[in-house]
């Protein structure tokens, strides 16, 4: 190889660097320039995100994401993400913002930037038989308890309280294994619980325990996006003034929850 | 001209064939298809609660899912194009008489003829980067990209296996006689030993695109939305009714058989057409 050619090679090196530099510097103008923000949205969490029948995204979730383009002024886009790939996808930098049931954790604060107030919070409960009697969470030592895949309480549940944890992909194929008896209980979040014993169909089940872990959801940006977390933070607070996420969740089915209200009052 | 007598040795020879056990026709998918998802939901017909029947539940997603389904087709058939592609040139690398050349083709037919397709897809989806930027110019690598190209590594494996394995089966005077009239080698491979080969390979080559076909749905494990992926979103947003699980699957089952079936029929007639009787 030639000095020339290794000199040319630098240079392209140094170019493309500093052209990668420039593209990435605030993530605000690369989404006005591009006219779309990008959002990674659950597809399979009802009523947070979820698919219509026509394939498009819709729920709580997506509602706050086009607040925000409708904010910035551009369209928005939604990329469905799951628990295990989401954060990946924003350090790559595939989505501009991510809204997808994310429970606020100082671990998870080191690898995304998570703009204050919380948005949302949810706690941990169970689906069971009323038959079992379950009383307390020390119930389940040795039970086998049917989970979904990636959610953080399944780790909880088995380590603190001894259940065996059979995790599924989707809530479909976790109730099924609970009415078939393969599992003592469904560990999920209260909300959908509290749903799902209204329906007479699961007129034998309860949720019979405290919830726990009542922890609050955090949306995110990439770290070092600064001005698109403070004009996030400004945006949540909005939310809270304004009653929009209790209006949300009225408008997707959910009962008002005391987090939601809590903040409403707080920021009023 | 057959023979009066009892004597098993005299009498003509009737090779043994087995039938198949049915002789399933297109047309037979239509009762099956009504088994499979009408029988499902007849035990919860007489429920007769506000919800919607799982049969009527199908319908509104039917088109979504169907689109999902093409989608498999589309990385089937563009994996099959380009492992089919690399493959072939990799097997005549096998056959090649340069030592380095077909050992090193070996070698790679090998290696990933003899790993599980799915750690193929998974090093495909996060080894390559979701875009490429060369020289300010961003190239993107959608996740249906990635699929393709990570099933396409097995494919091109196999398709070496089944380009080697042809040219091996002729029978060594094809080369020799060639040789005696001066063919070059090259020649030789062209014109005289692979015509007679695609024959040969169709049957196989058809078979691996159904197994290919089926397996893309592998590809939802790593969170393309094709078929399945769209499936487990359907029933999460029909809030997790136990009852959709058969009639969903079963939907998704009866797409791959539909598609599948006549390809594999085909390839049998195929291989009768083809037989080499020695």
């Amino acid at each position: 190889m030639t000095l020339k050619t290794i000199k040319m090679l630098a240079t392209v090196v140094v170019a493309s660097t500093i052209g990668l530099a420039s593209a990435s510097a605030d993530v605000l103008d690369t989404i006005k320039e591009r006219g779309k923000l990008i959002v990674g949205v659950k597809a399979d969490y009802k009523p947070y995100g979820f698919l219509d029948t026509s394939g498009a995204v819709i729920g709580i979730e997506p509602d706050l994401a086009s607040d925000v383009a409708a904010k910035l002024g551009v369209e928005v886009e939604f990329v469905p993400v799951v628990s295990s790939n989401r954060m990946q996808f924003l350090e790559q930098g595939k989505i501009d913002l991510m809204i997808a049931t994310m429970t606020d954790k100082p671990d998870r604060r080191d690898v995304v930037l998570i703009p204050d107030p919380n948005y949302y919070s949810s706690g941990t409960n169970i689906l069971s038989l009323k038959s079992l009697g379950l009383k307390e969470w020390e119930d389940l030592r040795g039970k086998p308890v049917c989970g979904i895949q990636g959610a953080f309480y399944n780790k909880a549940t088995s380590q603190n309280y001894g259940a065996e944890i059979v995790a599924f992909k989707g809530t479909a194929e976790a109730y099924s294994a609970l009415k078939a008896g393969n599992c003592a209980a469904f560990v999920y979040d209260d909300s959908a619980i509290v749903a799902k014993t209204n329906d007479p169909e699961w007129a034998d089940y309860e949720m019979p325990l405290p919830t726990i872990d009542d922890a609050p959801w955090g949306l995110a940006v990439q770290l070092g996006e600064g001005n698109f977390a403070a004009l996030m933070s400004e945006m949540i607070v909005d939310w809270h003034k304004s009653g929009r996420i209790l209006e949300l969740e009225t408008k997707w089915g959910v009962a008002n929850t005391p987090f939601a209200k809590a903040m409403n009052e707080k920021y009023k | 001209m057959t023979f009066k007598t009892d004597l098993p040795v005299m009498m003509p020879v009737k090779p043994h064939e087995p039938e198949p056990f049915l002789r399933l026709k297109l047309w037979h998918v239509v009762p099956i298809a009504l088994l499979c998802i009408v029988g499902t939901t007849l035990a919860f017909a007489a429920d007769g609660d506000a919800k919607q029947s799982p049969l009527a539940v199908l319908m509104n997603w039917a088109p979504l899912l169907l689109r999902g389904f093409i989608f498999n087709l589309v990385i089937s058939v563009s994996a099959m194009a380009l492992g089919t592609a690399v493959g072939a040139l990799l097997g005549l690398g096998q056959i090649s008489p340069n030592r380095i050349m077909s050992g090193g083709s070996w070698f790679v037919t090998q290696f990933f003829r003899n790993a599980p397709w799915l750690v193929l897809l998974f090093f495909a989806m996060f080894l390559l980067p979701f875009e490429l930027s060369i020289l300010g110019l961003k190239i993107p690598f959608p996740d249906w990209f990635k699929a393709i190209l990570g099933l396409s590594l097995p494919v091109m494996a196999n398709v070496s296996e089944i380009v080697r394995g042809a040219v091996k089966s002729l029978p060594s005077g094809q080369w020799e006689a060639a040789e005696s009239l001066a063919y070059t080698r090259r020649q030789t491979l062209w014109l005289i030993i692979l015509p007679q080969c695609v024959k040969r390979m169709l049957p196989p080559w058809m078979n691996l695109y159904s197994i290919l076909t089926m397996a893309t749905v592998l590809a939802s494990i790593v969170g393309v939305s094709e078929v399945m992926t769209l499936t487990g979103r359907a029933l999460s947003a029909e809030g997790g009714r136990p009852e959709l699980l058969a009639p969903f699957y079963g939907f998704v089952l009866l797409l791959f058989f539909v598609y599948c079936y006549p390809i594999a029929r085909y390839t049998v007639r195929l291989e009768k057409k083809f037989a080499v009787i020695n």
